[in-house]
């Protein structure tokens, strides 16, 4: 049986679901049980659905004997336990991102999810953002999607997201069980560059893995939002960790490896500035 | 040489240009044109989000068979966001270097491995 406690998005949390995998990675056709104490940072159900999906392709069963009932309220929600066998509770407050399993391809329901989500719903009631930050917002996970989408070959892509209204941030995480960071960037270059190694070369400005199409964009033009938004955004991928935010730049190896990749944000809701300010690029002076 | 222009909400069937698969579409109809003899006017009339690797697929690679100069004067964009113009221009400059020096990621692996 495997206890999580106090689920956040903090190093020793990631390193918990790393070692619930780790524990179980083996398991054929057996009854995997799970306990959930004290917290759990609903966003972090798309990297724990994920992991207990790896369990389900070795055809275990998951149990959950003990969930906190705050927690499992939140987790009933976002939709996360409906996957599991629980009724789905209405979310009255209106905080909660759902708990979504797309397929790569599934990129048309994916945006109507993000519309729903964080586009068009939310609108009336907690956080009010400037439609300049929301945007930003809705591109930079897009862009973490499609990386995924591209990268990952993974079978499923998971997400979820909380709004904090007291913190005035938005948390979303975009998982996929995919190759990772290390393997991909190690095959296409024949090296041996450890999962640190990998995520600090991917994440610098124009570092890509395609062949024949120029690229590696994406992640440092989400940096550059997250430095002035002042939010965060955090990598795991196999046993790297890699974390931007206002403490600066972290690099950490984990105790075993995650399935795949987990890109986690924090984002500012009550950012002032103005995103849509005229920018100095002439139309006919762009090629 | 005769203008045309190619419509990306049309040609992708979207308001969102996010997808590389999507921006191959768009790569596709361009260079189509481009053999044809035709200048094209890339309009983003309508489109609400883009993302870079939308982008790469659908104008950055095109600096892989083409000039520069080239593309210089037989391509321009219509009616694009304030954000879209900083993001192509900057998948643009990307493509410019990447393809005058295709090597240069293989050595930034290996100044990695030397440390």
């Amino acid at each position: 049986m495997s206890k999580l406690i106090s689920i956040n998005n903090t190093f020793e949390s990631y390193q918990s679901l790393i070692t619930l995998y780790e524990n179980y990675k083996a398991e054929l056709f057996s009854d995997i049980h799970v306990e959930i104490h004290q917290f759990f940072a609903a966003n972090i159900s798309a990297a724990l659905g994920a992991v207990l999906d790896k369990f389900n392709s070795n055809l275990n069963d998951i149990h959950f004997d003990y969930i906190s009932p705050q927690i499992e309220t939140i987790l009933s929600k976002n939709d996360f336990l409906t996957y599991y066998g629980k009724q789905r509770a209405v979310d009255v407050n209106n905080t909660t991102i759902k708990f979504q399993k797309l397929k790569p391809t599934d990129g048309k329901y994916f945006k109507s999810y993000v519309i729903n989500e964080l586009i068009e719903g939310h609108t009336s009631d907690l956080p009010r953002m400037s439609a300049g930050v929301k945007e930003k917002i809705v591109e930079a996970i897009y862009e973490i999607f499609v990386n995924a989408q591209i990268h990952s070959e993974s079978k499923f892509i998971y997400t979820c997201g909380q709004f904090y209204p007291n913190k005035n941030t938005i948390e979303f995480t975009i998982v996929d069980t995919g190759i990772g960071f290390k393997e991909k960037i190690n095959r296409r270059f024949g090296s041996n560059l450890s999962a640190t190694q990998a995520i600090n070369w991917a994440i610098q400005d124009r570092r890509t893995t395609k062949v024949d199409i120029s690229g590696g964009i994406g992640l440092a033009v989400l940096k550059e939002f997250i430095s002035m938004n002042k939010g965060k955004m955090q990598i795991v991928s196999s046993d790297g960790f890699y974390q931007f935010g206002c403490d600066g730049e972290l690099l950490r190896k984990f105790e075993g490896e995650f399935p795949g990749t987990i890109v986690n944000l924090q984002f500012r809701t009550n950012d002032k500035i103005n995103y849509s300010l005229k920018s100095e690029i002439d139309i006919n002076d762009i090629f | 040489m005769e203008n045309i222009t190619i419509n990306i909400v049309n040609t992708i069937g979207d308001r969102y240009g996010v997808e590389a698969e999507d921006g191959q579409k768009v790569f596709e109809l361009i260079t189509t044109a481009f053999s044809d003899q035709k200048r094209v006017n890339l309009s983003f009339q309508n489109i609400e989000m883009l993302t870079t690797a939308f982008l790469n697929t659908a104008v950055g690679q095109l600096y892989k068979d083409y000039e520069e100069i080239f593309i210089k004067k037989n391509l321009s964009v219509s009616n694009i966001s304030e954000s879209g113009k900083v993001a192509l221009k900057r998948v643009v400059e990307t493509a410019k270097l990447y393809y005058k020096d295709p090597d240069a990621l293989k050595r930034s692996i290996d100044e990695i491995i030397k440390g």
